[in-house]
Formats: structure tokens, sequence, C-alpha cells
């Protein structure tokens, strides 16, 4: 955070002087749009947003997905899906958000992710006079009231409206009884895993696969590889791009585990898997087919 | 025979982290068990000698700088191997042990700093420049490495951190081996100047004239100590604590004599590492502590008993 400080403060003086021009100026336009957003904040525009920067990938594949990906002119560096998002100008890693950067693409609405810094950040961009607002997306279901605000602050809202019925109603539904068990290691040294209230334990239950760390109520935890062994999955699931195994497995250690030693790895592409998103249901059926193949 | 009491502690703690664990092992399987004898053993006899060779290591370098404060990672060590293991993983080293070996030569490197900084003093190693030296490198070497970590893409060094952090999910028969071969020979040499150590605590003009070679002395007990914490991170990451609580409490209960006091610390040590590792590992299962936070949380209150039944009597 240190190194935002120079620019804090030269973003504090473009604010007073932004505020001091804007002031008085809030009146409802016909044509306007308004939500409240996951911070509790009302988000009213003029109209529909025409220059929007996406600050987390889940957003910028929903504004593409919605049909308002045309509306883009900043994303950050990790937005690589669609292949039509790469045209985009990046603003940077996004963590946190260079306010700066993003303010230089003069958007008319910025989309963040709710945390911390985001919402910092979110509080910078406002006193520049450019509205933000801030969504949570760490699970299946938050996807779909997600899509529909970002419908209606982007004027898409029929697009949004169906978009957001199929990632609901793939939220309700019950999970598929699961014959087979499976890990997701994130780390290998600590082991870090993921726990129930996350979007792959919900993603692994509804593709017909038991997260048998479903008992752990966080996202992610530490746990020791005797625990995993113990637990005995029969996949251990691997966020990975390349799809050779994992520098651990030839670890003497990590062999004590049955899936180590019978080389039962699942590798799910970061890009579909590691982030929630509108191929929430693409991922279940990927994850489905890579269990039905690797049983076989 | 103050030994017997130790050695028994240390058995009876080994053998607790044998048979306490998340994972149910009969006792009847105990011998053929893979987790009993691919993770438990490796892992309470890891956790045994890193914290014997921090709790010897802190005695050394407490005695050297004659300074309470003194710890194993205060001399710019734990700052070297943050460097080494950040710059291993910008750099996307391949292979199990880039990580650990990477940290062993930041830490290593940092040590080498500090020495030679130690020397500007003057060959007899000034404490106060070697304490001042040691801080100057770590600082140093964590202003280096949060410029890369800020700078380097976020979610591998993040990771890094946490093993940094310390622990012993990583343990295995190599990792003890490694302990096994490297340790003994610092451990000799710091056991072989308890008595140049003693009168050194008398102050460095008496020691001379009392036969110490003092400015070897200190260059052998710099060297060993760092060598042996320097193992320690690349095995097991920065664990804080042990070092500069062990030998004081060593100190309080069996006094300040150091063919006494390397010994019990390496007892002591090894007792309270592998007894705070059980705990991390059993007390929040299916989920592991970090193992500093339970040498702490376990650590403070013990001294602080110690340090009132002894200082007021």
């Amino acid at each position: 955070m240190r190194r935002w400080t120079p620019r804090t403060h030269l973003a504090g003086l473009v604010a007073l002087a932004v505020a001091a021009c804007a002031r008085g100026e809030r009146v409802p336009v016909r044509g306007g749009v308004a939500v409240t957003d996951d911070a509790g904040r009302q988000v009213t525009l003029a109209a529909p947003a025409r220059r929007i920067v996406s600050l987390l990938p889940s957003f910028t594949e929903i504004l593409f997905a919605t049909g308002a990906g045309d509306r883009l002119v900043g994303r950050t560096t990790w937005c690589d899906y669609p292949l039509e998002a790469l045209a985009v100008p990046s603003v940077g890693d996004g963590m946190p958000p260079s306010v700066e950067a993003v303010a230089a693409r003069r958007p008319d609405l910025v989309v963040l992710y709710r945390s911390g810094p985001n919402v910092t950040a979110a509080e910078q961009l406002e006193r520049l006079g450019i509205r933000t607002v801030l969504l949570d997306l760490n699970l299946l279901e938050e996807l779909g009231p997600a899509t529909r605000r970002l419908g209606t602050l982007t004027g898409h809202s029929r697009a949004a409206d169906s978009l957001a019925r199929v990632l609901d109603s793939l939220a309700s539904q019950p999970p598929v009884s699961s014959t087979r068990s499976v890990a997701f290691i994130v780390w290998d040294n600590p082991a870090i895993v993921i726990g129930a209230g996350s979007y792959l334990d919900r993603l692994a239950a509804l593709a017909g696969a038991r997260n048998v760390f479903h008992d752990v109520g966080s996202p992610s935890a530490q746990v020791s590889i005797e625990t995993i062994a113990a637990r005995d999955p029969d996949f251990l699931a691997v966020l990975s791009d390349s799809a050779g195994p994992p520098a651990y497995a030839s670890r003497p250690e990590w062999r004590v585990v049955r899936a180590v030693r019978e080389r039962r790895f699942l590798f799910l592409p970061g890009q579909l898997f590691g982030r929630p998103g509108p191929r929430a249901a693409e991922a279940i059926r990927e994850l489905r087919q890579r269990l039905e193949a690797a049983a076989r | 025979m103050k030994f017997v009491p130790l050695a028994a502690a240390a058995l009876a703690t080994l053998a607790a982290a044998l048979l306490l664990g998340p994972a149910n092992v009969p006792l009847g399987d105990l011998t053929a068990s893979p987790i009993i004898w691919q993770l438990r053993l490796p892992r309470a006899l890891l956790a045994f000698l890193v914290g014997g060779a921090l709790g010897v290591s802190g005695v050394g370098l407490q005695a050297l700088v004659r300074n309470p404060l003194a710890d194993p990672f205060l001399l710019g060590l734990s700052g070297g191997a943050g460097l080494g293991a950040v710059v291993a993983i910008a750099l996307h080293l391949p292979g199990p042990w880039a990580l650990p070996l990477a940290a062993f030569v930041g830490a290593v490197g940092a040590m080498a700093l500090v020495y030679r900084l130690g020397l500007i003093g003057g060959a007899e190693l000034d404490p106060r420049i070697l304490l001042l030296g040691g801080v100057a490198v770590g600082a140093f070497a964590a202003a280096i490495t949060t410029a890369l970590v800020s700078l380097a893409e976020a979610t591998e060094l993040r990771n890094a951190f946490l093993w940094l952090w310390g622990g012993f999910s990583g343990a295995s028969w190599t990792t003890v081996l490694v302990m096994l071969v490297y340790a003994p020979l610092p451990l000799v040499v710091l056991v072989a100047a308890a008595r140049p150590l003693d009168l050194l605590a008398l102050g460095e003009e008496p020691a001379q004239y009392l036969g110490a070679d003092v400015r070897r002395l200190k260059q052998l007990v710099y060297l060993s100590a760092s060598l042996l914490t320097a193992a320690a991170v690349a095995v097991a990451g920065v664990i804080g604590f042990v070092g500069l609580i062990v030998p004081h409490m060593c100190r309080l209960v069996w006094g300040r004599l150091h063919h006494t006091l390397f010994p019990t610390a390496f007892l002591t040590g090894g007792i309270f590492l592998a007894a705070a590792d059980t705990v991390a590992r059993t007390v929040v299962a299916p989920r592991e502590l970090p193992v500093g936070i339970v040498t702490a949380l376990l650590g403070v209150p013990l001294f602080a008993f110690l340090l009132r039944r002894w200082t007021v009597s």
C-alpha cells in the first residue's frame, strides 16, 4: 500500500477540484439506471455505461457474455478470456488497482470485486468523479446477481437476465450423487486445500465428485499431508495449465497419498476453473468428463 | 545425571508425536503404516533436530554478542533466506530443492555480509557492530524482497511466504538426512567451545588473560551458529522464538556453564519444537496451524512462569 501514497495525495487534490465543479449535479435523468451494489451503495448512472473498466477476469467474461464487451476500455492483466478481451488496454494487475491508470482510461463505470483495498480504490475513484460498483464474486450463487446488476448498468438487461437465469438454476441444483472423491491441492508446502464455502467445492459437487475437505468451513485451509492421506481422495485436482504431474508428485512424503502413487491427477486449466464465471456450466461438464475419462 | 530426565522427556515427546495425528492409525499397524514411517517419524525427527539446532545456535550467539535479545535469526539470516526463496520463485527455478537451496544460499550470503561488516570493527568481531550489521543487512534484504514481491506475480509469492514462515509440512527422510549430515560439524565446534565461552562471559579481556583465543573463538562460534541456523531455514523455513527462548530457559534451570547449556539447549529445543509441531498438527484437525504460532503460544507463558519462579527465589 505504501507505494500508492504519493498518487493518493495527487488523486486527493484532483478530487477536490472535481468535487468543487460537480457539486449539486445529481439530478436523476430520464433513461438513467440504478442498482445497489454489495457494499450497500446506490450506484446511479445518467445513462447506461459506455466506457467500462473491469478489474476482475470474471466481470470481463460476464460483460463479453452479455454483449457489453465493446463497452470495455480497460481490463486487468489477468483478463485473458474471451480472446477479444486481449484487445482491450490493460490497466495493470489490479491488486490493488492503480487508480491513476484506471482514471486515465476516462471510464464512466469501474467494476470492482469487493475487497478491502478495492473499497479504498473505489472511494478514490468516486472522489475523481468516476462511478464505481463493488460486487461480491466468490461463489456460484453470486454469479447470477452480479450478472443482473452489470446488465442493468450496461443497458444489456435482456441478455444479462437470460444468462443470470441459467447461472441461478445451476446454483440451485442439488448436488449430484457422487461415487468419486477429490481434493483440490492449491499449494504443496505447506499443503493448502479448497474447503466448503468455495466455488470449486460447489463445482465438484455438481460434477459428481465429493470434495473430501467439504467439512472445512473456509474457502481454503492449510492441512497436513497425513490428513490428505487419511481422507484418501480418488483424485487430486490441480489448477494448472500444463498437464505434467506437479513437482511434489515425485517427493517421497507425498507418495503416502494413494492418488499421488496412482498418478490420479485432474489438471484443471485456471482460465476455466480458477475463477467463478459465466462458463460455470461448461466447467462442470468439463470436470465431469475428466472424472469419467480418468476413472476408465 | 541432569540429562536423564531430559532424555526421557525427549523420547516421550517423540513417542507422542508418532502416536498422535489427524489420521487414525490402529496400534497394531504402527510398525507397518506408511503414515508413521513416511510422514510422522521423519516429521517428528526433523522438528526435534531443527529445534535442537536452533536452541544450540541461540546459546552460541547469545554468548557471543552477550546480548539477551540475540536470536539466531537476528543477524540478517531470515532476511537473506527470504530473499533467496523469493528469487527462486520469481526466476521459476525448477526442482523440489530449488526453494530450500536458494533460501540456504540467501542465508549464507547474508551471514557472509554481516561477518564482513563485523570485521570492520577489527578481527575480534565487535558484538555491537555484528548486531547492527545484522539488522542492516536483514532490512536491506527485506527491502529487495518486498520490491520483488510487489513487482512480480502475486499468488506464487504469497505461497513462498507461507513456506518461509516455517513449518514441517515438507518433512521427509531426505530433509532429516540433510540435517543429520550437516548439523554434527557445527554442533561439535560449538560444544568444543564451551569452556572458552564460559570465560568470554567474564568479558573479553579477562577471557584473553585466562588463555582463550577470543578472536578465533568468536569467529568459529559465529560461523557455526549461523551455518546451523541456515540449515534449519533450508529444511523448515524461519521458525522464530525457539532460538531466543530455549537458551534462556536452560540458563534459568541448569545454570550458565556452557558444557551443560549446549546439551540441555539441544534437548529442550528439540522437545519444545517436536511438541509444538504435534500440537500444530492435531489441535485444529483436519486443519493445521503454522508451527510458529504454537511455539509462541506455548513458549511465552512457560517462559514467564520460569522467569517469575527463578527471579523470585
